[in-house]
């Protein structure tokens, strides 16, 4: 007899399932069925258990949704586009993405963290089956796949925790590195606002300035902007709209700042020449 | 012989009539629709005799999408989707509306549930091989799901519009922004503007309950029906496992692959 194609083999296979399973196979209802009420029946009670200690640990101590309980708070204070001091966090679910962008910081390899590995990782994901093509399903006599799902996992694990534990500096924390800055880069007393205004306003949440902040984004170092010599009326326009001066800038509008306010940071970033 | 037959008893009557008045409705339904016969082909179709209780997780998500829908659906009534009122809808909802915070609070765990749930359940079937022939289709299918629950995820965590939401959303919108030729165009679109305001919050409500869960219901609808017409995997380490290897005396099965010599599981042969 002729060896069977490697199609004729999954659909030889895939009868002789259908077979067994008609020959020894079990009702779905009430064998499995039953299995799949007690999972569900424990999945609700597990939602209930974390709101209910959600709820009973923020709020009910001081009658404050913005307590931070064991789960968090019931809501942080409310959206304030002005005052750009709050450091960005999206759900857990988000932090390896949230960290791969401190991976690939450069400017010309954001759009790499942002987009292109994502999207290569969710390309392989998707087609899986049409490339993992044997018909064999034991974990010992698949090794590559391990392999893959072991990496797959230990890389998502890890960016997770890292981006659950990466330390942004807090604006209370970085205020207090202004008298520092005021003296390294003997800033005049009219950058002095701009500069309490830079630590405040969450630049440092994606640009570093004198060792100070993270990077992110891209978001270049801002030691020493000044040297550039770009000028007030740039920084100005800049800050209003990074896209509109810099096309493709990940940068966010700053306009709701004011003008009093983007004029103060913009005179602190021209007087910023390297220090020493 | 002639059988003597005793007129029934009016207890036996009275069953007759009984059964006739539940099954009237039933066949009334069924010789209209079908969907008796359906529910019943649905309930006591046939599974592998060894499947076990890592494949209740895909039931187990579905239920977690239902509290979702649900809590979801009590949500909208309370919620406001403006800039001015989102914040105090949502201290409303959480702090005053009876049970309000057992339905925010579910709503708000249960999508990490979920989102966990999608996560195991794809490594349950990646465990099992089961996403191989003939089976791949609902392996896009459910990928599709999980690329929905994320979005689900990004477009709902906006709308009690305090500051985590706000600032995590100026940033998630940022990265889309920088994908090549489509970014600031998909970025423009998801705020609707300029500036995330007003119109992003109602872009983003609408998306989140409407667009993406109807894009769900389908996808776990067209996922549902796979399943039932391609049938439950066997685990792979199953000694009973359902369509397993036989070696037959004509050989004309073939040998498991890696395998040299005739020593497949189940090596006792069919029974």
């Amino acid at each position: 007899m002729a060896v069977m194609t490697r199609r004729e083999a999954k659909r030889a296979q895939f009868g002789r399932y259908k077979a067994d399973v008609k020959d020894r196979g079990k009702p779905f209802f009430p064998y499995a069925m039953f299995h799949d009420t007690v999972m569900s029946l424990v999945v609700v009670s597990v939602i209930i258990a974390l709101a209910s200690i959600w709820k009973w640990t923020s709020w009910a101590p001081h009658h404050d949704g913005t307590h931070q309980g064991l789960l968090g708070p019931e809501y942080a204070a409310p959206a304030d586009p002005g005052t750009t001091s709050f450091v960005p966090r999206p759900d857990w679910y988000f932090y390896f993405l949230f960290y791969l962008l401190r991976i690939f910081k450069w400017p010309d390899s954001v759009f790499l963290g942002t987009v292109g590995v994502p999207t290569i990782a969710l390309i392989l994901l998707i087609s899986l089956p049409f490339y993992d093509l044997s018909r064999e399903r034991r974990l010992s006599r698949r090794p590559v796949a391990v392999v893959g799902a072991v990496l797959t996992i230990l890389s998502m694990a890890i960016l997770t925790w890292k981006g659950a534990t990466a330390k942004e500096a807090l604006a209370s924390e970085v205020i207090a590195d202004v008298p520092h800055w005021v003296q390294a880069q003997h800033l005049p007393p009219a950058a002095v606002p701009g500069a309490k205004l830079f630590a405040v306003a969450g630049c440092t949440a994606c640009h570093t300035y004198l060792g100070t902040g993270s990077s992110n984004l891209g978001a270049p170092d801002l030691t020493a902007i000044g040297t550039r010599n770009l000028g007030i009326q740039f920084q100005i326009r800049h800050l209003q709209c990074p896209s509109c001066v810099n096309p493709g800038s990940p940068m966010p509008k700053f306009a709701s700042l004011g003008t009093k306010r983007l004029h103060d940071l913009a005179v602190f970033l021209e007087a910023s020449k390297g220090g020493k | 012989m002639a059988v003597t037959r005793r007129p029934p008893t009016k207890s036996e009557v009275r069953k007759q009539q009984m059964m006739a008045a539940v099954n009237f409705p039933l066949d009334w339904l069924e010789e209209r629709s079908g969907l008796i016969g359906g529910v019943k082909y649905f309930l006591f179709r046939k599974v592998p005799s060894d499947t076990n209780w890592m494949q209740t997780l895909g039931s187990a998500t579905l239920t977690a999408f239902i509290v979702q829908a649900v809590t979801g659906v009590i949500l909208a009534m309370y919620y406001k989707p403006t800039p001015g009122d989102a914040y105090s809808s949502i201290q409303n909802i959480t702090d005053h509306v009876t049970m309000g915070w057992l339905v925010r609070g579910m709503h708000k765990w249960g999508a990490s549930v979920f989102i966990i749930l999608m996560f195991l359940h794809m490594g349950r079937v990646f465990l099992f091989g089961a996403y191989k022939y003939p089976r791949e289709l609902n392996w896009v299918v459910g990928v599709l799901l999980l690329l929905m629950g994320m979005l689900e995820g990004f477009t709902g965590y906006l709308l009690p519009w305090d500051q985590t939401a706000y600032w995590a959303t100026v940033v998630g919108i940022n990265l889309n922004g920088t994908a090549p030729f489509l970014g600031p165009w998909l970025a423009q679109f998801l705020r609707g503007g300029q500036e995330i305001g007003a119109d992003t919050l109602t872009r983003f409500y609408s998306m989140h309950m409407l667009l993406i869960p109807g894009a769900i219901i389908g996808l776990i609808l067209l996922h549902l029906y796979l399943v039932v017409r391609l049938g439950v995997t066997s685990p792979p380490w199953s000694k009973e496992e359902a369509g397993r290897e036989r070696v037959d005396g004509d050989g004309s099965r073939p040998l498991p692959s890696g395998l040299t010599k005739p020593v497949a599981r189940g090596a006792g042969g069919a029974k």
